[in-house]
């Protein structure tokens, strides 16, 4: 590895983990409201987050299944967003995907494996055309992305709440949901009475896909290109309308395999409630992440540790409102987008290293 | 560091010019005296008096003024309304249309710069324009001008009459600083010269005491070939052909109008005029990067203009663009990705939809040693070469594909000395390998050293085509202002 790439990572890691130092520290100031020691709380809440004892009883993989949905998620943020476009379309795609999977979970019949094969990819291919249309929109009519995102997620949202409460309600007494998935498009779990499993396995598939896709194919490369500097890539002739449509397709297909995965791995069936803001959380990912595959299974990993961590740890066994996790993630977050609080201090120390380094050997 | 222990000192009466190539630490040094940039440490001294200048206007009290190579004008106001802008005559916030004029008049009068005070600034030429820039200065009581690459948007009469202009105000006791990378106008213009190398000053000479060849040797610190040799080359086959090309530029506004011209095989055809005469929109049309409005665009025999970017370049076109950080390159990825942005779909690098980075890396490799281009690694990232070599890399690609057309627009805009020679002789290799150039230069120098035939460009029009033979300076001015032979 050279020094170069050595520097690259260490900046791309530098500004997350100071986030997440800034995010405990102030958070330490809620917990002082609630009377707790905020290190024994944080003790806590990383044990209930992301401790390993045994594969029966493994908070950890309770945390990468929750994690799960928001790597697709992040992951198709990190598509979107390297063509360029600041697609905030995952939500309604993911929901589009899982209503899918949901619905030919229990309305077709397919031998085991097949089944849950062929409800993924028509997932997929929903997701993807929900995500194509605002790509198309964008390319033709001029049509700003993020507007036309938000509007298609509440769409997908109605949608998707209309047919459950109508035409596909299991059960007209109770809350809405449709009806429950046949025992062969179930996508099985590692632990039994888990719901840690294939899914996941799908997810880190999908980053390894992504990278491939972004930084070793032709495709990719013009996505990367036309994202990147867009005057460069019309002058080399890279045709860069075709590379966005293209582009939010691969996008919309990962959000809706996240779907199709909660549909047929965790609840197998759609309810309402279905998401609750999966698609945001996964654009956070992506954003905290780096904007880079590995970055957001990283982070989704992590935020989904922190949640499960607040919930059990906290608010079970100190009383500490689960909230807190939300407080936490959130403060993160506002570190990383107020970077430049910590990063002038940190370029100022680099630059005098550089300047003195610079002194000792001679050269300017 | 831009600017490191410079000493500069201008007298009473004198013009003086300091040359320098780009990012010798020129501006800096005029930015520190405008009170734009602090220095670190040292003094300033105006009449022998120590100063503190942190503020454009401190230093316009202390009667220092400067005109930008980038004009500050309004171009909807009058040139009178420009220069009393901020100092209107008159009281209770009324404007006295009239007495404002009569004063700008009486101010033009004095130094003898006619210029009509109730003509709008986008009604005028560039010279004209800089003339009101220059009376915006001398109204404010100027007695130290500093003029930044002042001829760089005029054409060689404007440049005349604008050394006229500055002799003058020399004679009449002001100091002008006169600061330029084309050392003919020093000996034309100057009483003294100083040279910055690197953000040191390294001498500061008369001008009766010095020559062009030496003021090179001072500013690049090393002997410098200023003319290339260039043999002609009898020229081949058509290569580009257009045919009454008119081509609207942006907001619809037609920018190249019924232009023909053809280039052929082993030939150069230069394209001059005063930047913003269509040049831009006449490149990017040929390129694929403009629709055609009329017209038609040959190249090899066959109708290209309704061909996209990709299916020309197929085709052997190649294109070296004018601005090369944002259009020729992408800085924030790797000298590999740059080099294969036209040709990441051929079978050398692209095998099942899939970079074959092997083959890139070794491409890469090969044309950092063709083109000797420092500091530059494969896999690293260009963000922090220097223009030369940034040039380079653009050279190194679009030649690769030994390309029977090169569109080159403005090809050493803002590259030093050493560069612009490499550039240059890359240039003519090209020609005599077989390669049809279209290079179009604001740059007299650049066309009149590299052009088998020149056209000039005059409001999207061809306004003449002259020989290399018959091309001179002088010609060229009269064209390029719209005046005919």
């Amino acid at each position: 590895m050279t020094a170069d790439m050595r520097r690259r990572i260490f900046d791309n890691l530098l500004t997350p983990i100071l986030a997440i130092i800034c995010g405990l520290i102030v958070s330490a100031i809620p917990i002082l409201f609630t009377n707790k020691n905020p290190l024994a709380a944080y003790a806590m809440l990383f044990k209930n987050g992301f401790s390993f004892t045994s594969f029966r009883s493994a908070n950890l993989l309770v945390t990468f299944q929750l994690a799960t949905p928001l790597i697709l998620t992040g992951l198709s943020a990190v598509v979107a967003f390297r063509t360029g476009l600041f697609s905030l379309g995952m939500e309604g795609q993911l929901l589009l995907g899982g209503m899918t999977a949901a619905w030919l979970g229990y309305a077709v019949q397919l031998p085991p494996l097949i089944h849950p094969i062929f409800a993924i990819l028509a997932a997929m291919a929903v997701g993807g055309l929900y995500s194509w249309l605002p790509g198309l929109m964008r390319v033709r009519l001029g049509v700003n992305e993020i507007i036309s995102t938000i509007v298609l997620n509440n769409i997908a949202r109605l949608f998707v709440l209309y047919l459950i409460n109508y035409p596909l309600r299991a059960d007209p007494s109770t809350t809405a949901y449709s009806p429950m998935i046949r025992a062969s498009a179930r996508l099985p779990a590692f632990v039994p009475g888990s719901k840690w499993g294939v899914g996941f396995i799908l997810a880190l598939l999908a980053a390894v896909f992504v990278f491939l896709y972004l930084w070793r194919s032709a495709s990719g490369y013009e996505q990367r290109m036309a994202g990147e500097a867009p005057r460069f890539a019309r002058f080399g002739g890279i045709p860069s309308d075709r590379a966005a449509v293209r582009g939010m397709f691969v996008s919309g297909m990962l959000a809706g395999l996240g779907g199709a995965i909660q549909a047929l791995g965790v609840h197998y069936r759609m309810l309402d409630g279905f998401s609750s803001g999966l698609g945001w959380d996964g654009i956070t990912a992506a954003i905290l992440g780096q904007v880079h595959p590995l970055g957001v299974v990283i982070v989704a990993v992590f935020f989904a540790g922190v949640r499960q961590g607040a919930q059990v740890g906290l608010q079970f066994a100190m009383r500490i409102p689960r909230e807190l996790g939300g407080i936490i993630i959130s403060l993160m977050i506002l570190f990383v987008a107020a970077d430049k609080l910590y990063r002038n201090g940190m370029d100022r120390i680099t630059a005098r290293k550089r300047r003195r380094e610079g002194i000792s050997s001679g050269g300017l | 560091m831009a600017d490191d222990d410079v000493e500069f000192s201008a007298r009473e009466g004198e013009v003086h010019a300091l040359v320098g190539e780009n990012g010798a630490g020129k501006t800096t040094l005029m930015n520190i005296l405008y009170g734009l940039v602090r220095p670190d440490r040292g003094t300033i001294s105006v009449d022998g008096r120590q100063v503190q200048i942190s503020h454009p206007n401190d230093a316009i009290h202390l009667g220092i003024g400067i005109v930008h190579q980038h004009f500050q004008l309004v171009p909807s106001f009058s040139v009178a309304e420009n220069i009393m802008l901020g100092r209107e005559p008159g009281a209770l916030g009324l404007l006295r249309t009239a007495a404002e004029r009569e004063q700008v008049g009486r101010l033009a009068e004095e130094f003898g710069l006619a210029v009509d005070p109730g003509a709008r600034i986008r009604d005028l030429p560039v010279g004209m324009q800089q003339r009101v820039e220059i009376l915006k200065a001398l109204e404010r009581r100027a007695r130290i001008l500093i003029l930044d690459e002042p001829t760089s948007v005029l054409t060689p009469q404007e440049a005349r009459e604008l050394f006229k202009v500055v002799r003058g105000l020399a004679a009449s006791g002001r100091t002008v600083i006169f600061i330029t990378h084309k050392l003919l106008e020093v000996l034309e213009v100057a009483d003294r010269v100083s040279v910055m190398r690197k953000g040191r000053m390294v001498d500061t000479v008369a001008v009766r005491e010095t020559s062009v060849e030496a003021l090179a040797r001072m500013m690049v610190g090393r002997e410098v070939l200023l003319s290339i040799d260039r043999s002609p080359r009898e020229p081949g086959q058509l290569v580009l052909e257009t045919e009454n090309l008119s081509v609207a530029g942006p907001g619809g506004i037609p920018a190249v109008l019924r232009v023909s011209l053809a280039v052929r095989e082993r030939e150069i055809l230069g394209v001059a005029g005063v930047n913003g005469n269509g040049q831009a929109e006449l490149v990017e049309a040929i390129a694929g990067l403009r629709p055609v409005d009329v017209g038609r665009i040959r190249f090899l025999g066959a109708e290209v203009s309704r061909l996209s970017v990709r299916q020309r370049r197929l085709q052997g076109m190649a294109h070296i663009p004018e601005d090369r950080m944002r259009v020729g390159l992408n800085t924030s990825t790797t000298l590999d990705e740059n080099l294969i942005v036209s040709r990441y779909r051929i079978p050398q690098f692209n095998r099942l939809g899939f970079l074959r980075r092997g083959e890139i890396r070794r491409f890469s490799e090969s044309t950092i040693a063709r083109f000797s281009i420092a500091a530059a690694r494969p896999g690293g990232g260009i963000s922090t070469l220097s223009g030369g070599n940034l040039q380079k890399v653009v050279l190194g690609r679009e030649l690769a594909g030994k390309p029977r057309l090169i569109i080159a627009n403005q090809p050493t805009r803002g590259l030093d000395v050493g560069s612009i020679e490499a550039v240059h002789k890359t240039l003519l290799a090209e020609r005599d390998r077989g390669a049809a150039i279209l290079l179009v230069s604001v740059e007299l120098d650049e066309i009149l050293a590299l052009s088998d035939r020149v056209v000039v460009l005059f409001r999207g029009r061809v306004n003449g085509e002259l020989s290399s033979a018959d091309a001179t300076e002088e010609k060229l001015g009269i064209l390029m202002a719209g005046g005919s032979l």
